[in-house]
Order: structure tokens, then C-alpha cells, then sequence
């Protein structure tokens, strides 16, 4: 692990970590009913993922996710716009109305998307890649 | 057996002898060594971590039994999922584990290290912050910053409580070639600068100047039409972001060492092979390219008086210095086929870069007042150099960046003579002997910045009382 790649990689992990607490308190609340934790970190991914379609510099360090070009490259690799979109949602509804019953579906399928993100997130970290290619013509030919 | 408990043991039982020698290591490594600043902290923090994993593994055991049989097999692949994700967080420590046990104080310029420590408490707001050494297997300097392992840190508490990171813990990264050598390791300024630049971006109440320089590359990144294109955006930011920070990290070091950073980066480019003349003038995704960087150094010495300080010193490190500098920015590339943002450079180069310059300024002491002692002191620390005597013992003892800058200029023009007064005139052309010579020199100059923060301790305490 070169310097740079341990960078690069620390970013993916901290995506991965940021999956996991969401994973963690959403486990939490379906299985055991708990919720002490649930609404401050479906804010945070609620905001991380509104930051991450306007993102500018000087938001960039203090969104709780996607704040970097490799965790939002994670998350569009992983979750379609729609899921994006339902994700949004489905968070809505639970801070909405936490002791519903009915919105513990919607804490389930959270948990799958998150998971899955964290897997993503975790086979980065393994395999880190270059900057897309993509993603570079795009930005010479605006930039 | 419930549904993958078996896997989970055994993936339980890896990281807990994974954890384990890491957190015998650490103890190991305090014990057998000797470390400065902050290298304890540090091992400190991979023991309670890997003792909290060890602890958290028992609960997982625990946890997987207990799962209804229906989601078992679901419940049970997420918490395979949470210890390989500790895993990992232990392999990037990992990482920086043995590189800090290397750098113990015999193999490392302790001097130098401890009075850049010095130095950087002197900045707003760093004044308790601490430093970890590494001694890197790569030939390189100027790495960037470890910001996301600290923000990983910070994640990974909220799972293992007792795994507190160490507040204001800087890493600084030496090849493990160099470690004892003095010059080239003028570079820790420029790592240090990241540190700060790390600190002063991440603080709570937003730093003030900080907040003006984000608020230049926002506008100059709304010249773009990147909007609709969030990946494109942050790669932009990204790219805009590591410039940024090299360009400050340089001026950083310059305000606090003086000059000899800028002929400590030259020794390091020629070393790296990267100051012909397609290299010095392309910019890469993280780096600025070196004719910019050097233009920006010759910018800034000038304005702080350092340059007239140096006059009488005319090594071809500083002619080169002075060519990369001429060099007009329209020649400049991104990627050596110049295929890159080119324009995002532009505005970096015309926009950014003087908020950079303005920024420094703002966190930094001035350098005018170090560059009029060096001017006063120079001819008596070069007399003491060129008969071989540590330049301590003066009537009006030097500063530290006075020796230093001193101490360069005199590495790179009078050396010879001092090979011949005390080799003979058959040493002249000895590449042995050079080589000898200047690791002397470089331990009479160490001495020398040692003595001088004995001496300055001891001013403080007969001064403040002690501690």
C-alpha cells in the first residue's frame, strides 16, 4: 500500500464505516426496537446524500459521506438514481413516523441497500481503481 | 449449529490473532525503543483498538447465536460484513504500524524533528499538536495527507468506545534511506504544512482565512458547467483540492525553514528524476507542475527579504530555481500530452494560487525578521563550518534557521574547500570523500540546531520558572 493508495483506500473504508453504522442502528431498530440513534444518522445520510447532487468545496469535508470524488463514485456505482431516490424516501418516512410499524419494511430494505453499498465500498478499499476515464474526458471538455 | 456460525468463527477467530500481534507489537516496539514526540500516543491508540476489537469479536459470537433462524443467515453476513470491515481499518493501520516502529530516535534527524515540532506550535491553533514519524519504504516525499484515516478513526470509535485517536496527531512520512540525513529532510515542512492544512480544515468554528480561500476555489470552479455532473464535480474539487494543498505545503515550509526548502526540493526532484524540462512544467491530478511551484517559491522569498539575504549565495540550485521561475505559465501542461483540465488550471494558476499565498501569510509568523538574523549571523556560522567547528559557541549564538539556511548555502558552494583544507587538493574530485564531508557537515549542523534548543530551553525556564 503506497501512501497514495492508502489515502484513496482510507476513503472507501470510511464509506464502508458509514454504511455499517447505518446498518447497525437500522438492525437495531427492526430487531430490537431501539431507536436512541436512529434519527441523528438517518439525518446524517439524509443530508450526505443531498450534499452529494450539490456539492461544492467548502461543503465537502463536513458532509457526513459521498464527500469525496471516490465515495460518490462508490455510491453511483451501487445505487441506481432511483434507488437514490427511494432511499431518500424511505428515510423520510421512518424519521417521519419512527414508532410506525409499517415503516420497518422500509427499514429492512435500507439495511439491504446500505449492506450492499458497504460491500462496494469494502471492494474498493480492496481494489482501488484510477480516476475514471470517463469521468476525465468529461472534465477536459468542460474544464 | 445456527445458520454461518461456523464462518463466523473462524472469520472471528483470523482478526483476533490478526489484533493480537498488532497489539503485542506496539507494546514490543515502546518497550525496545526509544521514540520522539508523539509515536507512543500512536501505538497507544493500535492497542485499545485492537483490545476493543477483541472484545467486540466476543459480542459477535454471542450476538449470531441469539438470531431468530428466518434472518439468521442475513444478520449473521452483516456482522461478517462489520469484522472484515475492521479488518481492513486494522490492515491501513497496519501500514502505518511498522514504518513508526522503524523511525525511532537512532534512525531518524531527532534534532530537526523536534524543533519543527517547535515550530509548528508557534502556529494558531497547533499548539498541542503532536507528531508520529514513519520511515517510509518509498523513495519519495511530499505524500499526501492522512485526513481520512483520522475521519476513519473517528467512525470506527463510535463501534469501539475506548479507541480514542489521539487529538492534533500528525503523521510526517522520511524514506527510510534518508532518515539520518539533514538536508533532504527539510521536506518534513512541507508534510507538516498538510497537517496544518488538515487541522485548520476540519475545526469546528470554521478558520476564518481558510473559509476566504474555499470560497475563491468556489467561485473559480463556477466559471464550469460541472453542476450536472456531481462525479465530474468532485474529480474537478478533487484535483483542485490536491494543487491547493501542495502550493501551500511549499509555502508553508518556506515561511518557517527560509530558502533552504527551495534548495531541499531541488535535491529531491533531481533526485526523483523529475526536472527535465517536460516534467517541470506539467501538472499532474496531484501535483502543480515544478516550474509553477518554484515560481511561487522565488515569489515569495522575494517579498519576505530572503532573496536579497542570499545574494551572495549563487549555487546552480538557485540559478535553476531562478530559470523554472522565468518560465511563463502559458507554457505550462496538463499531463505531459497535455490532455487535461487545462483550463481548470488556468484558473488555479491566476485565481488560487495568490488566495494560497495570502492565506499562509495569515498562519504563519513573518519571515523578515528570520532573514535579517541570518544575514547578521551567516558570515559566523560559515567561518565555524569551514574549520570544522559546530557553530554553537559564537559570541551572538545563531538560530536555528539561520544555521539551517547558513549551513545549505554552504553544502552547496563551499564544500569543495573544505574537502581540500582538509583532504588535500587530490580529494577534490573524491565522490567518497564529498560524500563524507557532507554527512558531517549535515552532523554539525544537527548539533548546532540541538544546542541552540538546549539553549532556548534553558532561556525559557530561567525566563517562565520551570514547566
Amino acid at each position: 500500500m503506497t501512501p497514495i493508495d492508502l489515502q484513496d483506500r482510507a476513503q472507501y473504508l470510511s464509506l464502508a464505516l458509514f454504511a455499517q453504522e447505518m446498518v447497525s442502528v437500522l438492525m437495531e431498530y427492526v430487531d430490537e426496537n431501539e431507536s436512541r440513534k436512529l434519527k441523528t444518522a438517518l439525518r446524517d445520510a439524509l443530508n450526505s446524500l443531498k450534499g452529494a447532487e450539490r456539492a461544492s468545496v467548502s461543503s465537502q469535508r463536513r458532509a457526513a459521506a459521498f464527500a469525496s470524488y471516490e465515495q460518490l463514485r462508490t455510491l453511483e456505482e451501487v445505487w441506481k438514481p432511483e434507488e437514490r431516490a427511494k432511499a431518500k424516501q424511505m428515510i423520510q418516512a421512518i424519521l417521519r413516523e419512527p414508532e410506525n410499524p409499517k415503516v420497518k419494511p422500509a427499514a429492512n430494505d435500507l439495511i439491504n441497500l446500505f449492506s450492499k453499498l458497504q460491500d462496494q465500498a469494502l471492494w474498493n478499499f480492496e481494489q482501488p481503481r484510477p480516476v475514471s476515464p470517463g469521468a476525465m474526458q468529461r472534465l477536459c471538455k468542460l474544464a | 449449529m445456527q445458520a454461518g456460525l461456523a464462518a463466523l468463527l473462524h472469520d472471528a477467530a483470523v482478526l483476533h490473532r490478526f489484533a493480537d500481534f498488532l497489539e503485542e507489537y506496539c507494546k514490543e516496539q515502546e518497550r525496545s525503543q526509544r521514540y520522539i514526540d508523539a509515536s507512543g500516543d500512536f501505538f497507544r491508540y493500535a492497542e485499545n483498538l485492537a483490545r476493543g476489537i477483541k472484545v467486540k469479536l466476543r459480542s459477535y459470537v454471542e450476538r449470531a447465536s441469539r438470531f431468530p433462524p428466518e434472518i439468521a443467515a442475513a444478520r449473521v453476513a452483516t456482522l461478517r460484513r462489520e469484522m472484515l470491515t475492521f479488518k481492513d481499518y486494522l490492515r491501513l493501520l497496519h501500514t502505518l504500524i511498522k514504518p513508526a516502529a522503524d523511525a525511532h530516535t537512532l534512525s531518524i534527524p531527532a534534532p530537526l524533528i523536534n524543533l519543527a515540532s517547535d515550530q509548528l506550535h508557534q502556529i494558531e491553533g497547533m499548539k498541542d499538536s503532536r507528531i508520529v514519524v514513519l520511515l517510509t519504504p518509498q523513495l519519495m516525499y511530499f505524500q499526501r495527507p492522512h485526513t481520512y484515516v483520522k475521519e476513519d478513526a473517528g467512525r470506527v470509535e463510535k463501534f469501539i468506545s475506548q479507541a480514542k485517536f489521539p487529538t492534533k496527531l500528525g503523521f510526517i512520512e522520511l524514506p527510510y534511506s534518508q532518515g539520518t540525513s539533514f538536508f533532504t529532510n527539510l521536506a518534513i515542512y512541507h508534510e507538516i504544512g498538510h497537517f496544518v492544512y488538515e487541522e485548520l480544515s476540519t475545526l469546528r468554528r470554521k478558520n476564518p482565512h481558510i473559509a476566504a480561500l474555499e470560497s475563491v476555489k468556489d467561485k473559480s470552479l463556477a466559471k464550469f458547467p460541472l453542476q450536472k455532473d456531481p462525479q465530474v464535480r468532485k474529480l474537478a474539487e478533487k484535483i483542485v483540492e490536491s494543487w491547493t494543498q501542495e502550493i501551500f505545503c511549499d509555502l508553508f515550509a518556506l515561511r518557517l525553514v527560509g530558502p533552504a526548502f527551495s534548495f531541499a526540493l531541488v535535491e529531491i526532484l533531481s533526485m526523483l528524476g523529475s526536472l527535465s524540462r517536460q516534467a517541470t512544467v506539467t501538472f499532474d491530478e496531484e501535483h502543480p507542475a515544478p516550474a509553477c511551484r518554484f515560481a511561487e517559491h522565488v515569489k515569495l522569498l522575494r517579498k519576505d527579504s530572503w532573496w536579497d539575504a542570499i545574494a551572495h549565495c549563487e549555487p546552480e540550485q538557485k540559478k535553476l530555481l531562478e530559470k523554472l521561475a522565468e518560465i511563463p505559465s502559458t507554457d505550462y501542461r496538463v499531463y505531459s500530452d497535455d490532455s487535461g483540465p487545462k483550463r481548470l488550471m488556468g484558473a488555479f494558476v491566476h485565481s488560487i494560487v495568490p488566495a494560497i499565498e495570502k492565506l499562509v501569510r495569515q498562519v504563519t509568523p513573518r519571515a523578515a525578521p528570520a532573514a535579517k538574523r541570518f544575514v547578521d549571523t551567516r558570515k559566523t556560522i560559515k567561518d565555524c563550518l569551514s574549520v570544522g567547528v559546530v557553530p554553537h559557541n559564537t559570541s551572538t549564538p545563531p538560530d536555528p534557521v539561520s544555521i539551517i539556511n547558513s549551513a545549505f548555502c554552504f553544502y552547496l558552494t563551499a564544500l569543495p574547500d573544505i574537502v581540500t583544507t582538509f583532504e588535500g587538493v587530490a580529494a577534490e574530485n573524491d565522490v567518497e570523500i564529498r560524500s563524507r564531508w557532507t554527512k558531517k557537515l549535515e552532523d554539525w549542523t544537527m548539533k548546532a540546531i540541538e544546542d541552540s534548543q538546549v539553549r532556548s530551553q534553558f532561556e525559557r525556564t530561567q525566563r517562565d520558572g520551570p514547566f
